[in-house]
């Protein structure tokens, strides 16, 4: 009895759990204060400049992508999540994860072979000019705009939303589907007064993470030519050697994103979609005959040649061409490289989000929140940016344990920061939010009602963890490895710039060739990483099948 | 029991990085106190090197390239099996190599950058990553005008950017200086490549001196009025255009035409075919040309293998292959360039300090903005 009360007189949040996440939003937010810190204290002497040519034109551009690529992505992620969920027809098991493959390819190949295909050379025109000499207008097939990219991050990023959203109907949505078609409600009304009303929550959950990567899209919008925040902010640091006017504009940039992760918050709404059960009953799907059918299918098939096959094969017959210039044993060291370092981000990715997601669930203090928010800040900032605050506070560490290094012999001066270390670490603060979304949504699911009931039951709270509520959070856990596992093995500004000497990934070498503009000979690397992907994406649909039955 | 081994690790691992952020926060103590170590390591770090030297395996030397070709690997090995020396490598973006460099500083472990440009090498000069090289061998295989005033850096590989023209479209009597592309007949017929492009930049810095900012601003002018469209793509697009029609010339460096006359690609050989090329301004300032090139960092401690490993690339059996991997003109005057480039003729090239594209970069860039070259 005594014991009890001393435990409730300790502030609630002294205990394991707020110690840790204390820890990792300190090691998230140090890289990133590194770089607000210069923006208070630095006198930016190209800023004027910016402000007055670069900026409007910035705005402009970013506030389009955003807009339309967040109404696309919603209107296909969704429409694809409700027809998948809600209906049966031909090939329907295969497009439930089919689907899901876009997120394989990394929108800048998509983007360099959309490009492959559409342009003067490509395999579209040279075939109208060889077989019927045809010469067509280029203005329709120039991709190389800001309608282009839309079109790249549409195609690409939508797995998000529909991911999202389908886990949700297929899981939440059943009883008040079927009583709306009980009540005689068309499939239309159906749709449009419940399914998207119910599934808002997680439609904006997942179009606020299209919008992030849009925001943090180097690759599609510097070959497209679209200057975007982060073409400008490269452009002032690296071709102006103006750092301060870059954090300026990373500061503008950080700007927009809260502004979204505001405006997603006040969307989402305060109510708490928590199920009577953990496993609760499933959408039945009702099976669709006739034109009906075909026309589902037509959708979906359409949407995957786009997202998937076409780029694929179209890659493929790129690496045939340059198959034997290119390959060689060294991809065997950087397939190996490629899976080591997502394989051990990714696992250090779900800890750290579920402690967090963990802690703040059980206290709602201002610290378990802003930890909760942090999270997402460094999926916001462009790698780049994320790469110069890390490397900042790393060369620091390293300069601090020069001694230490001398007492233990060893010949490196920047023993950390020219080590893997740098770059895990890295890959944890870009991507934390990837695992941690998708752990939070768990926790959210199974709300604290089983937790609190093992605490009433005299477990303490880490044991509950281990115990009850660990299990209950399996399938969101490896969904979580599995999403940040893909994201790291896409990467490139931060792997390029933090990596060790004589190391180099799948990304790293598609990119040596793209970079020369030498499309074809990036395809093999740019295979390997959309097959390794596309496993992974399978694997994650399995987890999530598994998790509903 | 499981548990609490789970929950240790956590720990441990967790304890590393808040050590790590305690480092951080003394960050300036420290790196005070470092530079006294950092002498004295200097120092003792001098002495290991000359052991190193006297073993057998010759000792490293540790590379940042902006360069991604593979026979430059073949080059590096090339050069261990003579000398004994392991090159490491670190490929990048040229630019975040520059900066990386400048980050890490003095630790810095890098001994040599190179980077294609020489407005970047400059701008690696001012920023003090880079230090003074003297070497006979390298005065007598470097002209002296692709090497750095102070020997901070130096050029291996030259290329020019020059016009592309479509062969039926355009009388090349009508196009020979870059002043022609502002002409009116060339009136929505231009296709060029963003002015985010280190290479459009580093032609405006050339004009800024040879013609001065004005002439400068206004050929930047016209070409935005002359534009077939917003720049998008590299090279290789621009090209491409041409061949599509969409526009009539196109400013490209010479090695892109090289790469699409041979490529893999029969429709990029067909666009190839059907552009002559033409170096612009021959009777005038010259075409403009740039470098890419090599430096040796200031915080290198493998100065000598450093130096060895230029010496190496200068040479005239390096410089064939080094040239070769991506169809640019070697810089040593005694080794011929490729059939290819050798086909397309002499030319005059701009006579200018390659300094001062660095010097003029920010203006250049600025003077692109104001004039709404995207």
């Amino acid at each position: 009895m005594s014991r009890l009360n001393l435990l409730r007189k300790l502030p609630g949040y002294m205990n394991i759990w707020s110690i840790l996440s204390l820890a990792i939003v300190i090691l998230i937010l140090i890289p990133n204060m590194t770089i607000l810190f210069n923006f208070f204290t630095q006198k930016a002497e190209n800023w004027n400049h910016i402000q007055e040519y670069i900026l409007p034109d910035l705005l402009k551009n970013t506030g389009l992508l955003i807009v339309f690529t967040g109404i696309l992505t919603i209107i296909i992620g969704t429409s694809l999540a409700w027809i998948v969920s809600a209906y049966e027809f031909p090939m329907k098991k295969f497009f439930k994860w089919g689907l899901i493959l876009p997120l394989a390819i990394p929108p800048y190949i998509a983007g360099y072979t959309y490009n492959g295909i559409l342009n003067y050379t490509g395999v579209i025109q040279t075939t109208l000019r060889n077989n019927w000499d045809i010469k067509v207008d280029q203005v329709y097939f120039n991709i190389l705009n800001l309608p282009g990219a839309v079109f790249i991050f549409t195609l690409f990023l939508f797995p998000y939303v529909y991911t999202i959203t389908r886990a949700f109907l297929a899981n939440q949505s059943a009883s008040l589907i079927e009583n709306a078609r009980l009540l005689g409600r068309s499939p239309v009304d159906i749709f449009f007064r419940v399914v998207l009303p119910i599934s808002r929550g997680a439609i904006v959950g997942g179009v606020s993470l299209v919008l992030l990567e849009v925001l943090n899209d180097y690759g599609v919008v510097q070959y497209f030519g679209v200057p975007t925040f982060s073409t400008a902010i490269f452009q002032t640091w690296f071709g102006m050697n103006d750092l301060n006017s870059a954090i300026k504009l990373s500061a503008t940039l950080m700007f927009i994103v809260f502004a979204i992760l505001t405006l997603e918050k006040v969307l989402r709404g305060r109510k708490k979609y928590a199920s009577t059960t953990a496993k609760a009953r499933p959408l039945h799907p009702t099976r669709l005959i006739g034109w009906k059918a075909w026309g589902a299918f037509g959708y979906c098939l359409f949407i995957f040649l786009l997202g998937f096959l076409i780029p694929f094969v179209q890659l493929i017959d790129w690496m045939l061409l340059t198959f034997e210039k290119i390959a060689s044993p060294e991809f065997t060291t950087l397939i190996w490289n490629s899976l080591l370092v997502s394989f051990v981000g990714a696992l250090l990715i779900v800890l750290f989000a579920v402690i967090i997601a963990n802690f703040s669930r059980m206290h709602q203090s201002a610290l378990s929140k802003s930890a909760a928010k942090v999270t997402i800040l460094g999926y916001s900032i462009p790698g780049a940016v994320i790469a110069v605050g890390i490397s900042t506070v790393f060369i620091g560490i390293d300069s601090g344990l020069s001694r230490f290094y001398e007492s233990t012999g060893l010949e490196s001066r920047l023993f950390l920061s020219t080590s893997l270390v740098i770059l895990i670490s890295a890959y944890i603060i870009r991507f934390l939010a990837i695992g941690y979304n998708s752990i939070e949504s768990g926790f959210d699911k199974i709300g604290n009602k089983y937790t609190e009931a093992s605490r009433m039951l005299g477990m303490n709270m880490t044991r509950t963890f281990f115990k009850v509520d660990l299990k209950m959070i399996k399938a969101p856990l490896i969904s979580g490895f599995l999403l940040a596992f893909i994201e790291i093995i896409k990467e490139l500004p931060l792997t390029l710039i933090l990596r060790p000497f004589n190391f180099g990934t799948l990304s790293t070498n598609a990119f040596k060739y793209a970079s020369d503009e030498q499309i074809h000979e990036a395809a093999l690397a740019s295979i390997i990483i959309v097959v390794i992907s596309a496993i992974a994406v399978f694997v994650f649909h399995q987890v999530l099948e598994k998790e509903s039955n | 029991m499981r548990n609490k081994w789970f929950l240790m690790s956590f720990i441990l691992i967790l304890s590393m990085f808040v050590l790590a952020a305690c480092g951080g926060d003394d960050q300036e103590e420290a790196t005070e106190s470092n530079e006294e170590e950092t002498t004295q390591t200097e120092e003792s770090n001098e002495e290991t090197s000359e052991e190193n030297a006297s073993e057998e395996t010759g000792g490293e030397v540790n590379l940042y390239t902006g360069r991604h070709y593979d026979t430059d690997q073949e080059l590096y090995d090339k050069f261990e099996e003579e000398t004994g020396i392991k090159v490491n490598v670190i490929e990048g973006k040229d630019d975040e190599l520059i900066a990386r460099l400048d980050r890490e500083g003095e630790a810095s472990e890098a001994d040599l950058l190179i980077t294609a440009d020489a407005g970047r090498l400059h701008r690696a000069k001012s920023q003090e990553l880079l230090q003074p090289i003297e070497s006979d061998v390298l005065s007598e295989n470097i002209p002296e005008k692709f090497r750095d005033e102070d020997n901070n850096w130096f050029g291996l590989t030259k290329r020019a950017r020059v016009i592309a023209y479509h062969k039926e479209r355009v009388n090349e009597e009508d196009i020979q200086t870059y002043m022609d592309l502002t002409k009116d007949e060339f009136q929505d017929k231009v296709l060029i490549r963003s002015s985010s492009n280190i290479y459009n930049q580093s032609l405006v810095a050339s004009m800024i001196a040879t013609e001065g900012e004005e002439a400068a601003k206004e050929w930047a002018q016209g070409i935005v009025d002359n534009m077939a469209r917003e720049p998008q793509g590299g090279d290789r697009d621009q090209a491409k255009a041409v061949a599509a029609g969409e526009g009539d010339v196109a400013v490209m460096n010479t090695y892109y035409m090289g790469k699409m006359l041979n490529s893999e690609d029969e429709e990029e050989v067909k666009v190839a075919e059907q552009l002559g090329i033409m170096f612009p301004n021959q009777d005038t300032t010259g075409t403009h040309v740039n470098i890419s090139g090599v430096g040796v960092t200031a915080s290198s401690q493998n100065t000598e293998n450093a130096k060895k490993f230029i010496e190496f690339l200068s040479n005239e059996e390096a410089q064939k292959q080094f040239a070769e991997a991506n169809y640019e003109y070697p810089v040593n005057p005694n080794v011929e360039p490729s059939e290819l480039l050798q086909s397309w003729g002499e030319f005059k090239e701009q006579d200018i300090r390659l300094n001062e594209l660095g010097e003029n970069n920010d203006r250049a860039i600025q003077i692109m903005n104001e004039v709404g070259w995207k």
